[in-house]
This record gives C-alpha cells, structure tokens and sequence, in this order.
C-alpha cells in the first residue's frame, strides 16, 4: 500500500519531444486513479516513468516515502498489466504468475498458494497448464492480472487493458478490475483513451493533452465542472456542443445572442460577477446534447430559452434519440426522449442552468 | 481445357521438375553409396553399376579407409570443431541481435550493416591474410578456429536473429523487468527462449557448413588436427594415385551423422526461416 507523488515531472525525449510537461500530481493510498487522453497526450509516458521503464527527464517521484527516480522496476513493488498482456509465450499460465515470485526466491509452497488463491479469484484455475497462446484475448487478460497481483504490489499500473477486448468482454472486466480494486485494497493507475472507461471506474480523472494535465477531479465535477473546452468536449458521449456566442446585459437582463437566436440567461448568471466582464464580447457557449430538448411542453414555458434548428438525421438508440441538428451551419446534437421530423426546422429549449461558458481565445471556463 | 484439367498439368510439371531435380541431388550421394561397397578398382571403371558378385567388396573399404585415414580422431576433431563453433555462433550472436533490435543509434546500425555486408565477403578474398594472421596470433588450434567460424558464421546468424527479434513485442521484456530480472535474466530467461525456433536454424545451417568444410581447417590446423574432410582428402596418395573405394567408405562415414542431424531438425530449418523472413 502506498501513495504516490509526483513532483513537476518532466518527459523529454533525445530529439527534443517533450511528452509530459511539468506534470505534478498526489495520489493517495488505495485510490484508483486514472489517467485518460487522446493518442500521444502522455499519458502512457507517465505511467512506464511511474513503472520505471522510462527515465524522468526533471522533477521528483516518491511511492511512499521513498524518491524513486533512479529505482531499478524491480525495486519499485509495482506490478504492471500490459496493453498486449506481455506474457512469456513459453511458460505455462501458472509459471507466468510465478515467475516474479521465483525471481524474489519467495519460498515455492508461498509461491504455489499465492498463484492458486490469485486463479481462483479470476477464475482461470483451469488453465494454469496451458501456454498463453491457447487462451482467448478475456483470458490472457485474466492471466496478466493474475500475474500482477500474485506479486502484493504496493501499486498497480494498467496500461489500456482493456482496449484489445471485444465491446461485450470490456464491459464486463470493467467490473472485474473494480471489483478486483475493492478486494485488493491497492492503489491503482490506469491509463485508458476510452472516456467510458475513466468515467466508470476511476476515483479521479487525470485528463491530459499534449503532454500537460488539463483537470483533476472525481468522475461526476469533470463531467458537470469541466476546466475548458477540451476536457468538456473530451469528456462525454456524444461530445459536447459548442456555439458561438455573444454576451449582451440590457436592462438587467442578462443574454446570449447565438446565430439565429436569443436566449435569456439571467436566472443563471445574475449572481455571477465574471459574466459583467464579458458584456458585448464573443464566448463559445457548451451545452450537452442531453441538456438540449424538444419536450413541446418544455420549449412552451421556456420561449426565451428556445433555438431553432433544422433536423439532419434521427439515431434510435431504443430509451433514447439523438438528433443530428443543422444550426446556421454549426452541427449541434441533442439527446431526447421522441424523434423529430428529419428536413424540418424543429423548436429546441436549452437547459441554461446547465450551460458552459468559455473564453473563445484561451478555451478556459469562464465561470470554473 | 478446363480449370481442373489445367491445373492437374500444372501440378503434374512441378512434380517432373521437382523429382528431376530431387535425382539431381540425391544420385551422387547414391553413387558414392554403392561405390563405397565395390572393390576399388571397379570404382574408376564401371562408377554408376551396382555392386555384383565380381565386384562386391563387403566392408573391406570401410576397413581399409577407418585404418589409413585415423577416423576416430578426425571424428573427434570435427565433432569438436562443429559443437563449440555453433555454440558459440548461437551464444554470441544473438546476444549481439538482441543489443542492435533493442538499442537503436548510429553504432548499432552501422554494426548490423558491418554483419550483412559479412555474408557477401566470399572465403577466398581474405584466406590467405586471415590464415596468416590467425597463425602469428596463435589461433591455428582447434580453439583458435572456433573462434575464427564464430567471425565467419557471424553475419547470417546475426541477420537472422534480429529479423526474428524484431517481431519480439519489448513489453514481454519490460514485464520480466518489473517481474525482477536483471538485463542477464531476461536474455536468458525470456528472450532466448522466445529465439529457440531461430536459434535451431542458425544452429542446424552452421552446422552442416562447419562439419563439410574443408578448406579452413586444411589451411589453418591441416597438419596437426585433421577434420574428416581432411582426412579424407589424405587418401589421395602421391603422383595422382587415390585409394576410391576407402575415399567412397570414409564419405558416406563423414556424411551419416549430418543427415542424420538434418532429418531430426529439418521441420526447424523451415520454420525459422519462415518466421524471420515474414515476421522481420
């Protein structure tokens, strides 16, 4: 059990790249952290420096105590699951599980215990005989957690376990690894792109880009609090829209004019002093698609919060629509209950408790 | 003509050309086989007729042959010469694959080019300077020529590891990293083991090379330590007179055990070149 610090950690590869950028984070004991972003964002540089399979360029790592910049991987009592499984293609499933525990001369009735107890929790008791290469992808999943997790390590790094796995099998490891996080009580780091995936099983959410942290936070601030635009349209699905806006406060009235229409924000913002800042100036407002309705009754009480927009295409997704909406030119998507008229101009209202402001030039929220 | 028909006429070509070019390569062999039980000096006049009741000879050439040639010990030489070079071919030129897959800079560029442009460099260019060398270096012992096979076999061994190594995913060897292995430990522990299918053609193909060879140990320890090839070749007797029937008994001798090696092993020759060849 440990927790980790990471101290204005720096990645900068031999031809100048840096892939992480001044990365500073506190993870605390037993928590599950994970660490999400698009392809190339950093986010597995940051894990394999954690693993010890990249140096640190600047700044300081501590698991505990201990600083562990120039710690040997085998020193550091992590235990990583790999992307591709990684596992030994000659050894048997049981001497795979094994071999970290040989290597550490743990004695071999310990050895045999602990890789049978760790079987029985996934489940793979029946293939301790068999070379990985007669396993499915779910159970050479299995195998790679198991192996981890005969070793008791203090920490637990996944790198994207998950993304070689059919959608059906995802869902249900998804569980399993939460599941396998209360029962262990370790620290875990995961690293994923599947915004699901954070947004399902992480205690907080690192969201990265190029190389830089964007936010910090539980699951459901992220989703509700971004910091700016990219964590707003990186996290949630379908992404975010965004609309360009223009601020107008006119006898005390506090609006937004968009391309066609006006919508009148007071209710929401009359108490927020940074809004008066922005008065006559350009914002991009967000508003997620499930915030956006065609509830006839709705769009009736709320006429000042009403956008009209014509109707691209109706995705059934059964409970659920999504509409596919033209708005002067901008692409917008609203989640409803009922489909629409596809071709034909249709009433929206937006949820204004619900909206986002940002700055257009430095993407921040204005309101965060 | 239908697609079957012309497929059967297909198939019906290559199996002619492949069994004429099997007799091909399989007649001398035959040749020296029936050769080797005929009375010597039927051999020069009738080669291609099988032994009859004039000519048969029994055992009597390979008698002749194992006494005049020192069989044993020219087994024991060759046997010793072929062992230790292809350990020491598969020993260090994997690990020397193994370093150029995985650390990637100009060095080790330009060494793997130094390895391929190795197999294009025929014998005969450098024999006589290497010869020459090798002996006031001291090499022109049964040792100094292992090394000097290791120098030769080098190139292709290397090439062919790292076009296997290459297909090798590095997380198998950072996962033995975080597991507890030392560099030493996960070469021999994770990578070799991964290489066997490699590695057994690369020692099959040294092997058979090492064993036939004839001029570098003629040229370097000919006179004290005779390999079979060598010894052989002492059955030729001053002004042109050669004793054919213990020559054609010590060949098939010479020969038995590389067949013997190369039918137990041959499903690995095919195997590994394959796997280097698609996968590199």
């Amino acid at each position: 059990m440990a927790s980790i610090s990471l101290k204005n950690i720096y990645k900068i590869f031999e031809d100048g790249t840096t892939a992480v950028n001044d990365f500073s984070l506190e993870i605390a004991d037993k928590e599950f952290i994970i660490l999400v972003g698009p392809s190339g964002c950093g986010k597995s540089t940051t894990l394999r420096m954690i693993a010890g399979l990249e140096s640190i360029s600047k700044g300081e790592m501590k698991i505990g105590d201990r600083t562990v910049n120039s710690v040997a991987p085998k020193d550091r009592d992590i235990a990583m699951v790999f992307q591709s499984y990684a596992l030994y293609p000659h050894m048997s499933v049981y001497r795979n599980m094994a071999f970290g525990l040989e290597l550490r001369k743990v004695p071999k009735d310990e050895i045999d215990k602990r890789v049978r107890e760790a079987a029985k929790i996934l489940d793979i008791e029946h293939l301790l005989k068999r070379k990985p290469r007669a396993l499915s992808g779910g159970q050479r999943q299995r195998v790679a957690l198991g192996r981890a997790m005969v070793r008791s390590p203090s920490v637990f790094l996944l790198d994207e376990p998950l993304s070689n796995l059919d959608a059906k099998l995802r869902t249900t490891m998804r569980t399993e690894i939460k599941k396998l996080h209360k029962r262990l009580g370790t620290t875990f780091i995961y690293v994923t792109h599947d915004q699901t995936e954070a947004m399902t099983m992480g205690d907080r959410i690192v969201v990265m880009k190029d190389g830089v942290i964007q936010q910090v936070d539980t699951p459901q601030k992220l989703y509700d609090k971004p910091y700016n635009m990219f964590v707003a349209g990186f996290i949630g699905s379908p992404q975010m829209n965004f609309l360009d806006a223009v601020v107008s406060i006119r006898d005390s009235q506090i609006y937004l004019i968009l391309a066609d229409n006006e919508i009148n924000v007071t209710s929401v913002f009359k108490d927020e002093k940074r809004i008066y800042n922005y008065d006559g100036k350009h914002v991009k407002l967000g508003i997620r698609p499930e915030d956006i309705t065609n509830d006839a009754e709705y769009v009736k009480k709320n006429a000042d919060k009403v956008i009209t927009a014509s109707l691209e295409v109706n995705e059934m997704m059964g409970s659920e629509t999504y509409l596919y909406l033209d708005y002067s030119g901008e692409k917008i998507v609203a989640r409803v209950n009922a489909p629409a008229t596809e071709g034909e101009v249709n009433l929206l209202a937006i949820r204004t408790d619900k909206i986002h402001l940002f700055d257009p030039k430095t993407t921040i929220n204005i309101l965060f | 003509m239908s697609t079957k028909e012309k497929n059967m006429l297909g198939r019906t070509l290559i199996y002619i050309v492949l069994t004429v070019i099997g007799i091909a390569f399989l007649s001398p062999v035959f040749i020296v086989l029936i050769n080797s039980f005929k009375g010597k000096f039927f051999i020069s006049e009738e080669p291609f007729s099988l032994p009859d009741k004039d000519t048969f000879a029994g055992l009597e050439n390979y008698v002749s042959g194992l006494e005049k040639t020192g069989f044993f010990s020219a087994f024991g030489w060759s046997l010793f010469i072929t062992v230790f070079s292809v350990l020491a071919i598969v020993l260090f030129t994997s690990m020397t694959a193994w370093y150029i897959v995985r650390v990637k800079n100009k060095f080790t560029k330009a060494l793997y080019y130094v390895f391929v442009f190795s197999m294009i460099v025929p014998f005969q260019m450098v024999m006589f300077t290497m010869t020459k060398t090798a002996g006031e270096l001291g090499l022109d012992t049964p040792w100094g020529i292992v090394l000097i096979y290791l120098g030769f076999g080098a190139g292709l061994a290397v090439f062919m590891f790292c076009g296997f190594l290459k297909s090798v995913p590095l997380e198998i060897e950072e996962a033995a990293m975080i597991d507890g292995c030392n560099p030493v430990q996960t070469f021999f522990m994770v990578v070799f083991p991964v290489l066997k299918p490699t590695a057994i053609t690369v020692a099959i193909l040294n092997a058979m090379w090492i064993w036939n060879d004839y001029l570098l140990p003629y040229l370097l320890i000919g006179s004290e330590y005779k390999t079979i090839p060598v010894a052989v070749q002492y059955l030729r007797g001053g002004y042109g007179s050669v004793d054919m029937g213990a020559l054609m008994a010590m060949l098939v001798l010479s020969i038995i055990p590389i067949i013997i090696f190369y039918l137990f092993c041959q499903k690995y020759i095919i195997k590994g070149i394959v796997a280097g060849a698609v996968k590199g």
